[in-house]
């Protein structure tokens, strides 16, 4: 059995449903959303679900992306042939430095998640507060005429095309890492970091590996959603409410499972989106409701998240992904 | 002649003011089954704690041949060829009995066919390869003490340290794991094994060390340090 199946079945899934939306610029456009979201969610889960280390603060990573990319056109004329890999530096420093603060302190469980909510939330106020970041209004990219270059298409389908690269790329990389040695050692970490360490896995260098693949994926991601819109704010791309989408969808999707967080976001990214249009304008609000109502059953139903339930229904399902882990065991 | 694996000088642990170990020293040779007795509290598993480097010592050094290790971290030290094994057991729950020992294999063998290649012979030689693709969460306690024992034994060590391996085992699981014990010791891995029952220790180990209160009583053939007084008193005296 090819051991990249769990990258492959899911990547092919996905472009199928891409070929499905171009049709349509409005599904389109909630396609990209959803990949988007669900593949930082699966960098996200590799952190969490594998390694067993929870961030809160994701956005940090997310947001670095998305604003150096933004400033280094609006500031520079930058393109993102210079600024995407720039990002990713910046990224995988920042994830280098808050690792080795946290764990050379022992932090885990409730402290670490808690360590990294502080520091994207200092990201977050500096950025509101910085008048040439464009304070909490956010900064607009001007259009180029070398469109390609900047990547600033009329057509939302080139930005589809993107997203799935950066989807199957992310399943190809995160499938690698998850089932050779690295991956063990981030499970060994996970169930017990003293057993692992006494059986010779070095514990700071793999919980850091773990934190700077996830920050520099997330980061892509971030870049991602600065060259497809043309437009950065705090509250989109620095704010709390993205690193808990992460949790949230890795939760119902399935931690610990390689593709269990897309499983996530392919149903409650289109799911609060129909609620949205269904509700109308005037029963604004209750949309959020009747989406908190259905999130709670689901987390309820389904203790191993959705690709948890899929695999104990269809245990025949390549075993390759991960084991799928209950909600809570991730934290010691 | 005999050549010395494991140097222990006095060692000593403080957790505030309790002094879970002090002054301790001896001498382990190596190729021989060690025997580490002592009443509960005594600071067996701490003494072992240090050795594996999960806990710094206070005082004291460690040298295992002939080399310093105190103070080094725990996968360094299992690397130089020291591992051990809980009195807790403490299995990998989100992966399989395979996954477990592949662990322990890997920092030898990093690539994932030769860890899994290895990872499948300590399980053989320990008796548990039809469980290998058990949830390691499912086995028994007797199997859980066993998954230990496979994983140690899976990062090649020359020393190797058992934390009661036998407590709460039937009498047949016992003479089992003695015999496997002593199979590994066969193959040339010298043996520190703490353990309540006096039977065992006496038949198993030509030498041993009894603690109490975290200080060595007594050091020497076993036969000896069984005889001794104030091993009677302190240990033979109140467990009876
Ligand atoms: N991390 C720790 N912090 C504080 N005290 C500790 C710690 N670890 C052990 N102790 C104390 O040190 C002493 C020795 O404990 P240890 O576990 O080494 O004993 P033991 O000989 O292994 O006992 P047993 O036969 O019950 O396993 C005990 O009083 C214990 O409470
Ligand atoms: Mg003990």
């Amino acid at each position: 059995m090819n051991r990249f199946l769990p990258a492959i079945v899911p990547s092919l899934l996905a472009a199928a449903i891409f070929a499905v939306c171009l049709g349509d610029p409005y599904f389109m456009e909630i396609f990209i959303h959803t990949a988007l979201m669900g593949t930082i969610s699966v960098a996200w889960n590799l952190m969490a679900g594998f390694t067993g280390l929870i961030s809160l603060g994701h956005s940090l990573f997310f947001g670095i992306g998305a604003y150096v990319v933004a400033y280094g056109h609006i500031g520079f004329g930058l393109p993102p042939l210079v600024t995407w890999p720039l990002a990713v530096v910046l990224a995988a420093v920042m994830a280098l430095a808050i690792g080795l603060l946290c764990f050379r302190y022992g932090l885990r469980g409730y402290f670490f998640a808690i360590a990294t909510l502080a520091f994207s939330e200092v990201a977050f106020l500096l950025v509101s507060a910085t008048p040439w970041l464009g304070r909490s209004d956010g900064m607009m990219m001007p259009s180029e005429d070398e469109t390609l270059l900047y990547l600033q298409f009329l057509e939302k389908w080139p930005y589809g095309l993107m997203v799935l690269g950066f989807l199957a790329i992310t399943l190809f990389v995160g499938q690698h890492l998850v089932s050779s040695r690295t991956g063990f050692y981030w499970r060994a970490l996970r169930d017990n970091e003293g057993a692992a360490e006494a059986l010779g896995v070095p514990a700071m260098r793999y919980k850091l590996i773990a934190f700077v693949v996830s920050a520099v994926l997330t980061s892509v991601g971030g870049a991602f959603f600065a060259s497809t819109f043309a437009f950065v704010d705090p509250r989109s791309t620095l704010g709390v409410d993205l690193s808990i989408q992460l949790l949230v969808f890795s939760i119902i999707g399935g931690l610990g499972l390689l593709w269990g967080p897309l499983l996530g976001a392919a149903l409650l990214i289109p799911l609060g989106e129909l609620l949205r249009t269904a509700m109308g304008v005037g029963f604004n609000g209750v949309n959020i409701v009747v989406y908190a109502v259905l999130l709670m059953t689901l987390a309820l139903l389904l203790p191993q998240g959705l690709g948890g339930w899929l695999k104990t229904r269809f245990p025949a399902m390549p075993r390759l992904g991960g084991k799928p882990i209950r909600q809570g065991d991730a934290v010691q | 002649m005999t050549d010395t694996i494991l140097e222990v000088t006095d060692l000593g642990k403080f957790f505030g003011g309790l002094r879970a170990l002090s002054g301790v020293c001896f001498t382990v040779w190596r190729g021989e089954i060690f025997g580490i007795i002592g009443p509960n509290g005594a600071g067996k598993t701490t003494l072992f704690n240090c050795l594996s480097g999960a806990l710094k010592p206070s005082t004291g050094r460690i040298g295992l041949d002939g080399r310093r290790i105190d103070g080094l971290h725990p996968h360094d030290i299992c690397r130089l060829g020291l591992a051990r094994t809980f009195q807790i057991v403490r299995p990998f729950q989100g992966m399989t009995v395979l996954g477990n020992v592949m662990v322990a294999a890997y920092g030898r063998h990093p690539a994932t066919a030769d860890a899994e290649h290895h990872a499948h012979e300590a399980l053989r030689s320990i008796g548990m390869a039809h469980l290998a693709h058990l949830d390691a969460e499912r086995l028994s306690v007797a199997e859980m003490r066993r998954l230990e024992i496979a994983r140690a034994i899976a990062t090649e060590p020359r020393l190797l340290l058992l934390d009661e391996m036998l407590a709460g085992l039937t009498a047949t699981e016992a003479a089992a794991l003695c015999d496997q014990i002593v199979a590994l010791n066969g193959r040339g891995i010298t043996i520190v094994m703490v353990e309540h029952s006096v039977p065992v220790i006496s038949r198993m180990c030509a030498r041993s060390i009894v603690l109490n209160f975290g200080t060595l009583l007594a050091e020497g053939t076993t036969q000896d340090v069984l005889r001794d007084p104030r091993v009677q008193e302190a240990y033979l005296g109140s467990a009876a």
